[in-house]
């Protein structure tokens, strides 16, 4: 079988030592020396998750306006592909109904209104009114309007201020909040540039500010954008540190997470109810916040492939506990628990994970070797040949897992590609469908034998902790980790020769050197990549 | 039978009171009518996964109109006479997995372009190269409804072109709306908000709305060519929620009144059956109250993965789908699903027919129905002999009570999509792809 590498891990690999292009410091890593050119930047939009969190920071309406829009539009498994998005009336009318809403929460705070304009505006004087628009526009569209732009608003403003000054206020915001200038992330482009220019304080602020928060700038951060803080490398590094260390970058960590780990959807979850007795209605949620507790853990503590990968810890409350079959916490609410470590292996043994990759009524080791491949190591795999009819296996109650997926390999032409996924998904059969851990299948004792071949990790397998160390130690996993990630934040998939340059890059700092490098550092380095800092010139007026 | 609705029809309408409120000024005269010829109206309905053939095709008798109907399609027996089911038709698509050629070409008969979308064994695509035909039919009509088109959905899952089959245009997909309260909040609104309130609301919308458009068009003006178009797009929609805000709502036909919502969870697999009842009522409302003519009604999604538990069927549905034509158990319970299927499809017959038109008839009158499926057959994804089934007559342009079978003759579905066209009074003669489609269906109209 041939080995897929990525091109990349030959540019990371021995250019670790080079660091020439890394800014010094014993603090910075070192980069592989190639050129991280931005390539394509196209035109970007809100997701919900940074729609939401942002309105609610504007106006003070719940996160949760964001759940009246039509869905993300989902690929790569991340929902701000911007070659994806796709736009309807169905979204016109949902960013009209959002906009009122929140509109509505806004003008109802009279001390919000005031804390903005610095003075009431809701008597309706000229001046005040005017210091409105300007503050709440700079804020909505993270950069100062310009004449033209206050102008349309103090129409606005005029038009909809009956029958008092706050229904003008209320439909300013609503103006502000459906204009492409809140909805996307428009990033003015030099004229005539015919190579990457940088980008302007304002939008690069903006570029910081959701990488980071998944929400838009802070006043903090579009004063140092006003006053040329974001000029310099240690300038923008300041403002990074500072968002870095804030509660809006772990809830952006683990939202990244989920997405990657493919186990957003677990909250609507379902399985056979027959077969899987202990799964209610509360599971998937009390799944879902298993998840969210351990990434948010490791994000504060150290988040790095190890941690990921193999803690053998938890989060579980009294009821989760009992799903799993694990002791109660000693105290109520969702605590961390130690679990064994000959059983338990992070995020690859959590209920969330294992449950997404499963079926309802059985476990699937195609899914789970298949996130395993697809996931971890970037590999894509060959598609299955077009005369073969799909056929998962019957669940028959004398067989095992194992044994109904063994026609798989039986079968040639299945084999090429099911050799790939099922030896590693076999190693998790000691985990049912809804997760739990489980020594019988098929009235058989499991055997969770397997192996990982075609990578740079390869051995036989015996239990996921076994694959979970492998993983851990693989620089490939390390660098689609920093695959992962670029799509995640540049929105789009790698394409250009800067693109894998500033994957290797990204790579490098989450590798480290012997170990010391980790998710924070990775995103850390991300904003001094020069495809964040710059934009490519326009392609077509 | 014309009549301005008032406050009172709303509150009468909604729960039985009568109020007096004052009427709606912000109804203005009747627009004109379609002179020529009765109002019509299309519906397209969309099950997932294939069928069974052997269990959906109906048996031929010594004419097209002698035919016996197939268990799947057994439920719609008492409306036989108003059906023509039309079997034998390769349904094309392309550029993607099949589903994906499935679900984005049945409506379209178009190629998928290039995208982001990756789907098994094919290269990634993306949204398809055309318009569907209820958009072409919606352009075609030129009706000065409130909405354009009405696309609803049940449990639709993700934003992908396994999820989408309605497309304004190409590259535009419109995501149907799964959950029954934003319908009922969002599309009957004028219905159950205070006319005087609804005219101060619509004013101050307006306003902004233009304001908005201002921006869009500044913006755009700046950007590269596809920041363009997108944002171009945007603000087409934006421009057609405006109009819905100058289009009044008038009411001629005594049927419409301001629907019951009731609440149903708009994402549990064991209430698809329940949010889609609602979704169909809300639909057939909508007819009535002439807030649209043509409308969709999406079940789950290609490769739908719902549970139909309430048949006691607990595999998920797409993997059902796969297991063998050996296997009786699971060609039983695909046979339930399809037929369970077919049962929505007669309950939204029903609805129709009992619902008066104001002019006379009912809304089923005038209305051509499409009932179709992104494949043909679940287990090796063909898409040859796609089942798809007609009901109404578009105002008597369709010959029904018919079972017509285009067997053997390597006919593209496209060509039953010109016919459709011509059923609503378009003189189309091509629609989607046209090195595909050879013309309107012989014998079909």
């Amino acid at each position: 079988m041939s080995r897929r590498r990525s091109a990349l891990t030959a540019i990371a690999l021995p250019a670790l030592l080079a660091g020439a292009c890394g800014g010094g410091g014993t603090t910075q890593e070192t980069f592989p020396l190639c050129a991280d050119d931005p390539g394509p930047a196209p035109l970007r939009r809100m997701t919900h998750f940074e729609y939401g969190r942002t309105l609610s920071d504007l106006t003070g309406v719940a996160v949760s306006v964001a759940d009246g829009l039509p869905p993300d539009e989902e690929t790569l498994g991340f929902d701000d592909i911007a070659d994806a998005y796709s736009v309807s009336s169905l979204h016109a009318a949902a960013y009209l109904d959002a906009a009122e809403l929140a509109a509505a929460t806004l003008v109802a705070d009279r001390a919000r209104l005031t804390a903005i304009a610095g003075c009431d505006p809701t008597a309706g004087d000229a001046d005040c009114v005017g210091h409105f628009i300007a503050a709440f526009g700079l804020k909505a569209w993270r950069r100062p309007l310009d004449a033209d732009e206050l102008q349309s608003m103090q129409q606005i403003y005029s038009d909809t201020s009956d029958p008092t000054p706050t229904d003008g206020l209320a439909g300013v915001v609503a103006a502000a909040l459906q204009s492409p200038q809140f909805i996307y992330r428009p990033e003015p482009a030099t004229a005539g540039a015919t190579a990457a220019t940088p980008l302007e304080p304002y939008a690069l602020a903006t570029r910081l500010s959701l990488l980071l928060t998944g929400a838009a700038p802070d006043d903090g951060l579009l004063a140092a954008a006003a006053s040329g803080g974001l000029d310099t490398e240690s300038g923008l590094l300041a403002e990074t540190d500072r968002l870095l260390t804030g509660p809006r970058a772990a809830e952006l960590f683990v939202h990244v997470a989920q997405q990657w780990w493919e186990v957003g959807g677990v909250a609507t979850l379902d399985k056979d109810r027959n077969l899987y007795r202990t799964w209610t209605d509360g599971t998937p949620a009390a799944l879902a916040e298993e998840t969210r507790l351990f990434l948010n853990d490791a994000w504060q503590g150290t988040p790095n492939m190890k941690t990921l990968l193999t803690a053998p810890v938890t989060f579980v409350d009294a009821d989760l506990a009992a799903f799993y079959g694990l002791p109660a916490p000693a105290d109520a609410g969702f605590q961390r628990v130690d679990l064994d470590p000959t059983r338990a292996a992070g995020l690859l043994t959590q209920g969330s994970f294992l449950a997404e990759h499963a079926k309802a009524d059985q476990t699937s080791p195609v899914l789970r070797g298949k996130f395993v491949r697809a996931k971890l190591f970037c590999h894509a795999p060959p598609p299955p040949p077009p005369d073969i009819v799909v056929r998962p296996p019957t669940v028959d109650p004398r067989l095992s897992t194992r044994e109904r997926f063994a026609q798989h390999t039986a079968d040639d032409r299945c084999a090429t590609c099911h050799l790939q996924m099922d030896p590693i998904g076999f190693a998790f059969e000691h985990y049912d469908a809804a997760g739990r851990w489980r020594d019988v299948d098929g009235g058989k004792p499991v055997d969770a034998t397997g192996d990982l071949t075609g990578t740079d990790v390869d051995g036989a397998l015996d239990g996921v902790p076994s694959l979970a160390a492998r993983l851990a130690e693989s620089d490939e996993v390390a660098s689609c980790t920093a695959t992962q990630w670029f799509r995640y934040a540049f929105g789009r998939a790698e394409q250009t020769p800067g693109d894998l340059c500033t994957v290797g890059k990204l790579a490098a700092a989450f590798k480290g050197t012997n170990g010391s490098g980790d998710f924070r550092k990775m995103v850390r380095a991300t904003v001094r990549m020069s495809a964040f800092r710059n934009r490519p010139p326009e392609s077509s007026p | 039978m014309t009549r301005r609705l008032s406050r009172r029809t709303i509150l009468r309408g909604a729960g039985g009171a009568a109020i007096a409120l004052p009427a709606l000024e912000a109804m203005s005269p009747r627009r004109a009518n379609a002179a020529t010829g009765p109002v019509k109206r299309f519906v397209v309905m969309f099950s997932a996964n294939g069928t069974i053939p052997s269990a959906w095709t109906p048996t031929a008798g010594t004419s097209e109109t002698d035919f016996t109907l197939s268990p799947i399609l057994a439920p719609l027996e008492a409306h036989k006479a108003d059906l023509v089911v039309v079997g034998g038709l390769e349904q094309k698509g392309g550029g993607g997995d099949g589903h994906q050629n499935g679900m984005s070409g049945m409506l379209t008969g178009q190629l998928l372009n290039s995208g982001p979308f990756a789907g098994v064994g094919a290269a990634p695509a993306g949204w398809p190269m055309g318009p569907s035909v209820d958009q072409r039919i919606a352009e075609g009509l030129a009706v000065p409804t409130q909405r354009r088109s009405l696309e609803l959905g049940v449990q639709v899952g993700p934003a992908d072109n396994w999820g989408r089959m309605i497309y304004r245009a190409a590259n535009q997909p419109l995501p149907p709306d799964d959950d029954p309260a934003n319908v009922y909040a969002g599309v009957f609104s004028d219905l159950h908000t205070d006319p005087a309130v609804l005219a101060r609301l619509r004013k101050r919308r307006k306003s902004i709305l233009d304001g908005v458009g201002t921006q869009f068009t500044r913006l755009s003006g700046r950007l590269g060519s596809a920041d363009r178009q997108r944002l171009d797009a945007h603000l087409t929609a934006v421009r057609e929620v405006e109009s819905r805000l100058t289009t009044d709502l008038v009411v001629s036909n005594p049927s419409c009144h301001d629907p019951a919502a009731s609440p149903v969870s708009a994402t549990a697999n064991d209430a698809f059956p329940a949010a889609g009842a609602l979704q169909m009522d809300l639909l057939t409302m909508a007819l009535a109250c002439d807030i649209t003519r043509v409308a969709s009604l999406q079940w789950s999604r290609s490769v739908s993965q719902t549970r139909f538990t309430w048949l006691n069927i607990t595999a998920g549905h797409h993997d059902l789908s796969h297991r063998p034509d050996t296997e009786p158990d699971a060609v039983s319970n695909l046979t339930k699903i399809n037929t369970w299927y077919a049962q929505q499809f007669a309950g939204l017959i029903t609805r129709l027919k009992n619902t008066p038109d104001g002019a006379g008839g009912t809304l089923f009158d005038n209305t051509l129905l499409l009932w179709c499926n992104e494949l043909a057959k679940g287990n090796t994804h063909s898409r040859q002999d796609a089942p798809y089934v007609l009901a109404g007559s578009a105002g008597g342009a369709l010959r029904t009570g018919r079972y017509l079978s285009y067997e053997g003759q390597g006919l593209p579905h496209n060509n039953l999509l010109v016919s459709i066209l011509n059923a609503m009074g378009l003189p189309d003669t091509k629609f989607g792809k046209p090195e595909w489609c050879t013309g309107p269906l012989t014998g079909l109209l």
